[in-house]
């Protein structure tokens, strides 16, 4: 047994040497979350909550993995990933909006269609129980970067949080979807869709997630698991709240959550690390980004401010 | 069609899908350059037909032609299109926008994708306040403005989609009285620029000075077009209300008794926690019925929860029988001999999903004439109980277990009625007892109360219709802003005193007389 040799300053002083490691652990592990709740940012300013967000992760991690296989392209992998998303988005925003029904029960429905689908994907497809490893030429290429090896969903995920925010805020379709997610009568007044919207709103925002699956399964982890999503897109949902549906405060929260998600990685690799810290000290360390999801919410739920109509299936009269 | 006409609708029906007879063949037509008056009372089908105009809802039957065409409009863009704007009741404004995104919103621009042009719109928004003489803050938050400047925010949101005809729903309802000065003029100044203006009101003083010509609705019927030079109050008042006027109830001559209900020094807050009620103090007495006359969300509402025991009393005191209920639950107010008739049945009267068994024993459920070993309900007592009581009130029903549902709306109200006066109560609260019923069901629900009273029970009745507080009150409160204007008998007053006392004027020379014990 080792004998433990690191006092405080020395594990901010190694901290701090790993930094550059850190950093990139994090921007990988940011991309599935930020693309996610950047998504449901805009579609909850529609006034459509998805709460099957985890179910689309794994859905299209599955798809993707699926589709890059099969026709040895990564870059199909994605689209396939970006469509199973779109897919479902739709099939909410049928529930949701022109059948009126709970958008809660359709996104459990999506979150537990997901668990056996997946399940019995991986077993239709590859006759093998839970697990599927991704073979090379389905894996996105890396980019060579000063950090190192590095996705390029990884600029694709900041390009597209910045670009949502510019479509929110700056242009027709964004005041739309406020409109529609604030008074939709009023909108459906100013001769504005409101299903149209919606619609929109909600396939894009699923989409988003859609591709955050494929990133799940033929980028970073490279592999197909009926647990891969790991509960992603629920931690998703805290950060929307978090962002206060702010797309570029969902792309911070999104980098946070991703390093609370690398943390324990980290701790793993760090060997002067080893003897200090109690027994399994790393599975603990692995709760890490749930309890700051819980912490989180419980601190932002109160100031965040949704749509006024968030939820509500919109009725003409 | 003549084409000199903006708008002309020929008879337009609409059946709504619950069955309501909204509107029975109406025909309309508005000039252009004109001010339109549509005058009725509450239902008389004023907002369906302006509704239907809209774009909306879509009639039953009938025809629509704007400029000699005929249109027919699916949703309200394609009267946008046409040049028809309207203005509702509830205004259709985002409340998170400014005032400039409000007016923007769906004008912004070619395409979906296309940036937002603020500063070009902010532009020919502030030419088109120039022109038309009146200004809004662009930027503020709409939520934070004044009720009175959001609606000048709909209205060049109106005028921005170059709208020839504008529908304004009751605009003056939210309107300070030198509000309505201002806004007159701007109508008059839209007018002069030759635009169209539908004004719905049941306000004949305002019809009288702003519009050109009046048509006038009743029961989802034309009861008259006229214009307005020649028009008198007496006349439009005619053709508002009619010749069915409801036949008289007798009553005997009071025989008041003690008091049965007191309420001292009362304060209430409303659901935005201002006192809405301050220092009201009254009594009912055995055989009478007080009637509280006064506009709607004068206090109204707060002082009948207040009493039944579904808002919290911040401070005084109501007794019945002399002793405090003050802060007392529903149950045990009912105990004490209290009975209530919610003003809005659909929602605080009755269960509209439960059977009319299960109703008409709601609150008195706990009795055990209903109840066999262990609690179990004995629906067989109930059923023959639900009989009794849809026999003695004469309501129409086929099946006690059928959904409430079912009924129509003055059944409906009749079983809330028979429930609670079943009761055997001392006090009676009566709020908007008649709202929406048809003549017969009213006739029935007005006799029945008359009934109480003249067995010696105590009515407290708050209603928004004058005819019935005349017709039944043997005296009368006006309500204003959480007080009493005044407390008179019904023959010290007449329609344009208590007219004044609504508008808070006060109008009794002698203030309180004889009759505010």
């Amino acid at each position: 047994m080792q004998e433990c040799t690191v006092n405080f300053v020395g594990f901010l002083s190694l901290l701090w040497n790993s930094a550059p490691d850190l950093l990139r652990l994090a921007l990988i592990a940011m991309v599935p979350i930020t693309l996610t709740s950047v998504g449901e940012v805009f579609s909850e300013k529609s006034g459509i909550v998805n709460i099957g967000l985890e179910g689309i992760l794994l859905i299209s991690a599955f798809t993707s993995l699926w589709a890059a296989e099969v026709t040895s392209s990564p870059w199909i992998g994605l689209l396939a990933g970006l469509g199973t998303g779109a897919l479902i988005g739709w099939i909410h925003g049928l529930i949701a909006i022109p059948l009126k029904g709970d958008q809660v029960i359709s996104g459990i429905g999506i979150n537990l269609f997901a668990l056996g689908f997946v399940a019995f994907g991986i077993m239709a497809v590859w006759k093998s129980a839970g697990y599927h490893q991704a073979p090379p030429a389905a894996r996105v290429p890396a980019l060579q970067t000063p950090l190192g090896d590095l996705s390029p969903l990884i600029p694709a995920t900041i390009l597209i949080a910045i670009l949502t925010w510019f479509l929110l805020n700056k242009t027709v379709l964004g005041l739309r979807v406020k409109a529609v997610g604030e008074n939709p009568e009023a909108t459906d007044v100013a001769g504005i869709s409101v299903e149209r919207t919606r619609f929109f709103a909600v396939i894009y925002g699923a989409s988003l997630a859609g591709l955050g699956g494929a990133y799940l399964s033929i980028d970073w982890l490279s592999t197909i698991t009926k647990e891969l999503s790991a509960g992603r897109g629920f931690i998703a949902l805290a950060n929307v709240v978090f962002s206060g549906l702010n797309p570029l405060l969902a792309l911070l929260g999104g980098f946070l959550f991703g390093v609370f998600d690398t943390l324990a990685l980290w701790i793993d690799t760090v060997s002067e690390l080893k003897p200090c810290l109690p027994f399994a000290f790393h599975n603990f360390v692995k709760m890490l980004p749930y309890i700051a999801t819980l912490a989180v919410v419980a601190v932002a739920i109160g100031h965040a401010r949704f749509p006024k109509q968030s939820g509500q299936p919109y009725r003409r009269e | 069609m003549s084409e000199s006409l903006a708008i002309q609708m020929l008879s337009i029906q609409k059946i709504y899908p619950d069955g309501t007879v909204a509107l029975k063949g109406v025909n309309f037509d508005l000039r252009r350059g004109e001010i339109h008056g549509l005058l009725g009372e509450n239902g008389a089908g004023k907002s369906t037909l302006t509704k239907i105009l809209s774009g909306l809802l879509r009639p039953t039957e009938g025809k629509i032609f704007i400029r000699g065409k005929l249109k027919n409009f699916r949703n309200p863009s394609d009267a946008l299109r046409s040049g028809i704007g309207m203005v509702h009741q509830h205004f259709a404004l985002v409340p998170t926008f400014s005032a400039l995104e409000n007016i923007l919103l769906g004008q912004e621009g070619s395409s979906n994708l296309s940036r937002l042009q603020m500063s070009k719109a902010r532009a020919r928004v502030e030419e088109m306040m120039r022109a038309g003489g009146f200004s809004v803050p662009l930027d503020a938050r709409t939520e934070s403005l004044a009720v009175g400047v959001q609606q000048r925010v709909e209205i060049i949101k109106m005028l921005y989609r170059s709208v020839d005809v504008l529908i304004l729903d009751e605009p003056t309802a939210v309107l300070t009285p030198v509000e309505v000065h201002d806004f007159f003029k701007t109508l008059r100044t839209l007018r002069d620029a030759g635009k169209s203006i539908i004004l719905i009101t049941h306000k004949l003083k305002e019809i009288l000075d702003v519009t050109d010509r009046v048509t006038v609705l009743r029961q989802g019927q034309n009861a008259g077009q006229i214009a307005t030079p020649e028009a008198t109050p007496e006349i439009l008042a005619r053709m508002m209300i009619g010749h069915d006027v409801l036949p008289s109830i007798e009553k005997k001559p009071t025989q008041i008794g003690s008091a049965i209900m007191q309420v001292s020094h009362l304060r209430v807050k409303d659901n935005l926690g201002l006192h809405s009620i301050e220092d009201l103090s009254f009594a009912v007495h055995a055989g009478e019925i007080l009637g509280i006359a006064g506009v709607e969300g004068n206090g109204q509402t707060e002082l009948v929860e207040a009493i039944t025991g579904l808002r919290p009393v911040e401070h005084g005191e109501i007794s019945i029988n002399e002793k405090n209920i003050a802060g007392q639950n529903p149950r045990q107010l009912y105990q004490q001999g209290l009975a209530h008739v919610p003003e809005d049945r659909r929602r605080l009267g009755m269960i509209l999903e439960f059977s009319l068994s299960e109703n008409s024993i709601l609150g008195v459920h706990r009795e055990k004439r209903f109840h066999g070993w262990l609690g179990k309900i004995l629906w067989g007592k109930v059923g023959s109980h639900t009989w009794d009581l849809i026999k003695k009130f004469s309501i129409v029903a086929s099946d006690v277990k059928a959904p409430a549902k079912s009924l129509s709306g003055g059944n409906q109200q009749k079983l809330v009625c028979a429930r609670e006066f079943d009761k055997q109560p001392s006090l009676v609260v009566a709020a908007q007892p008649t709202r929406g019923l048809d003549i017969s069901a009213t006739q029935y629900i007005r006799d029945q109360l008359v009934h109480l009273r003249d067995e010696g029970k105590a009515v407290l009745l708050v209603s928004a219709d004058l005819e019935e507080i005349f017709q039944l009150s043997d005296r009368i409160a006006v309500m204003y802003e959480g007080k009493f204007m005044g407390v008179a008998k019904p023959e010290e007053l007449d329609r344009e005193r208590i007219g004044l006392m609504m508008g808070g004027v006060s109008a009794l020379a002698a203030p309180v007389g004889e009759a505010a014990r």
